[in-house]
């Protein structure tokens, strides 16, 4: 599995508001390998949301180039190399749980038959996440754990080479979080998915990743890279380690100063 | 951030057009239908006793079901008439809102154009176009379903193209990563969203038709049958009990419309009421 997943180079980044000119991104460059957790972190206009948005193919870069497995984002998410999490589970209330995993299926159907992917039975991905009862109820019904879990494992159906996500816990209660980060630490255990996460939360950011990267912003850019090394599987236990809250330190020293820079 | 300000934004339209009324299952309790009962009942006392008194203004209650069943046949036929003339009417104008509203929806270009001339069709009072169309098109259905689908025109348009519009920017965003057409968003996304507005815009829309079809009426009357007509040439013979009978009898249909949609709408949008935690 070795080799680059995602190859940022030189993305800068541009939005004209009311306000005026607001540099979200400048000279931005970042490489993920295959099969890394990798996990954005930043104060609030950062860019780090811009920057997914940008590897997803939903906005284009004003320069640089990205590539996601040697294509460019547009081609990559055209063959739907691509799964994406947003911020809310963002389901269609109308369908039931199944028909809502079973939705990457139903549009841009020429993609299905590319040879050699292993798409997912959206029943049994759904058994896997502890959703098998929920199978025919409605979105509404579900609790926003639940709804988020469904959303992960719509963005896991079609066994997409890279996992994007974007703030996908942001919304739920703290316990809920916790349950949330450590089930998705065990789906990736099992297949080791190349991820790029987007957080706020520096602990969640520790707990799951091989690599933290810092960003600050106006211009939103990588500021500091911090590898965090700790052994997998990773257990909630790991969580109360002194190692863990070393991790958790330089990442918290790193974004001080991401802040310190904001405040000049 | 704003993404998820404009979701909930958009939830609670969702919401607001859903529950405009009370729910069917809630009518079940006293607290419920009590209340509207004893005002039904103060305005029949009211109205029974002014109508004693002014025979010559107010027909009594006890009268008007008299009239209505004496000539079941004449309310009947004319009921039917001017029913006609509003579905047939308003189904039209529906379905044209509805497909432009599509059209303006996937081209913007279409929406600047067409959107003044939909406004100034939406602001030139609906009498004022009656006569002309009777003019045009005779004595027949035609001017009157002309009229019905002029007023149900806008304001299904107007929601149609919101609810078009309201689709889940996140939803959007999930769909665009996995390269869906436009079409496709717009047949598994913004179509089956849509849905509750386009309900609360037909519960707006079924009173105004029967608006439509009477003013159609009143302008083209003579030959031409309908409760309108019915009103109007009943009220030129100063026959009141025809009159208030005719305009109870259209009371009674407006209901009976209004309720189609809220039946239609309960079974159509079962999920909507799944939605209490959807977030």
């Amino acid at each position: 599995m070795a080799g680059e997943a995602l190859v940022i180079t030189g993305v800068s980044k541009a939005f004209s508001t009311r306000d005026g000119h607001v540099q979200a991104l400048r000279e931005v460059d970042l490489r993920v390998e295959r099969g890394q957790f990798v996990t954005l972190i930043g104060p609030t206009g950062c860019g780090k949301s811009t920057l997914l948005r940008i590897v997803a193919g939903l906005v284009e870069a004003d320069t640089g180039s990205v590539s996601v497995f040697g294509e460019p984002p547009q081609a990559a998410s055209s063959a739907k190399h691509v799964g994406f999490v947003p911020q809310s589970p963002a389901l269609l209330p109308w369908r039931t749980v199944l028909d809502n995993v079973r939705l990457p299926f139903q549009v841009n159907r020429k993609a299905n038959h590319d040879g050699g992917r292993r798409h997912r039975d959206p029943e049994e991905v759904l058994r896997s996440f502890g959703l098998g009862e929920a199978l025919r109820r409605r979105p509404g019904e579900l609790s926003g754990g639940m709804q988020q879990r469904v959303a992960i494992a719509r963005a896991l159906v079609f066994d997409p080479s890279v996992l994007l996500m974007d703030e996908p816990f942001s919304a739920l209660d703290e316990l809920t979080r916790e349950r949330q980060r450590h089930g998705l630490l065990e789906m990736w255990q099992a297949d080791r998915k190349t991820v790029v996460f987007v957080t706020h939360s520096v602990s969640e950011a520790v707990a799951l990743s091989d690599v933290v990267v810092v960003m600050s912003a106006q211009p939103g850019r990588v500021s500091a890279i911090v590898p965090v090394g700790l052994p997998r599987p990773r257990g909630e236990k790991l969580e109360t380690t002194g190692a863990f809250h070393e991790v958790e330190d330089r990442v918290r020293t790193e974004l001080r100063g991401a802040f310190h820079v904001d405040h000049v | 951030m704003s993404e998820g300000a404009t979701r909930s934004a958009s939830e609670g339209a969702t919401r607001l057009a859903s529950e405009g009324a009370t729910r069917l299952t809630e009518w079940a309790s006293p607290r419920v239908w009590l209340p509207p009962l004893m005002a039904f009942g103060l305005l029949a006392c009211g109205w029974q006793l002014y109508a004693t008194h002014n025979p010559h203004v107010l027909p009594t209650l006890s009268q008007l079901v008299a009239q209505v069943g004496d000539h079941p046949g004449l309310f009947w036929q004319n009921l039917l008439v001017t029913l006609q003339e509003a579905v047939v009417g308003a189904a039209c104008g529906m379905l044209a809102a509805f497909v432009l509203a599509i059209v303006m929806c996937q081209v913007r270009l279409v929406e600047r154009a067409l959107m003044p001339l939909a406004v100034m069709l939406n602001v030139t009072p609906i009498i004022a176009i009656a006569p002309g169309l009777v003019v045009a098109f005779g004595f027949g259905m035609t001017p009157k379903y002309i009229v019905t689908a002029v007023i149900v025109f806008f304001p299904f348009l107007i929601n149609s193209l919101i609810g078009l519009r309201s689709a889940d920017p996140q939803a959007h965003d999930v769909l665009r990563t996995l390269h869906a057409s436009r079409t496709e968003i717009l047949l598994r996304l913004r179509l089956p969203g849509s849905l509750p507005w386009l309900f609360a815009a037909a519960r707006i829309c079924m009173p105004l038709s029967l608006i439509g079809a009477v003013v159609a009426e009143f302008t083209a009357p003579g030959k031409a049958s309908g409760l309108g007509s019915l009103i109007q040439t009943a009220a030129s013979l100063s026959d009141l009990k025809t009159v208030y009978a005719s305009v109870v009898v259209l009371a009674f249909v407006g209901i009976a419309l209004t309720l189609v949609v809220v039946v239609l709408q309960h079974r159509v949008l079962a999920w909507q009421r799944l939605g209490t935690n959807l977030r």
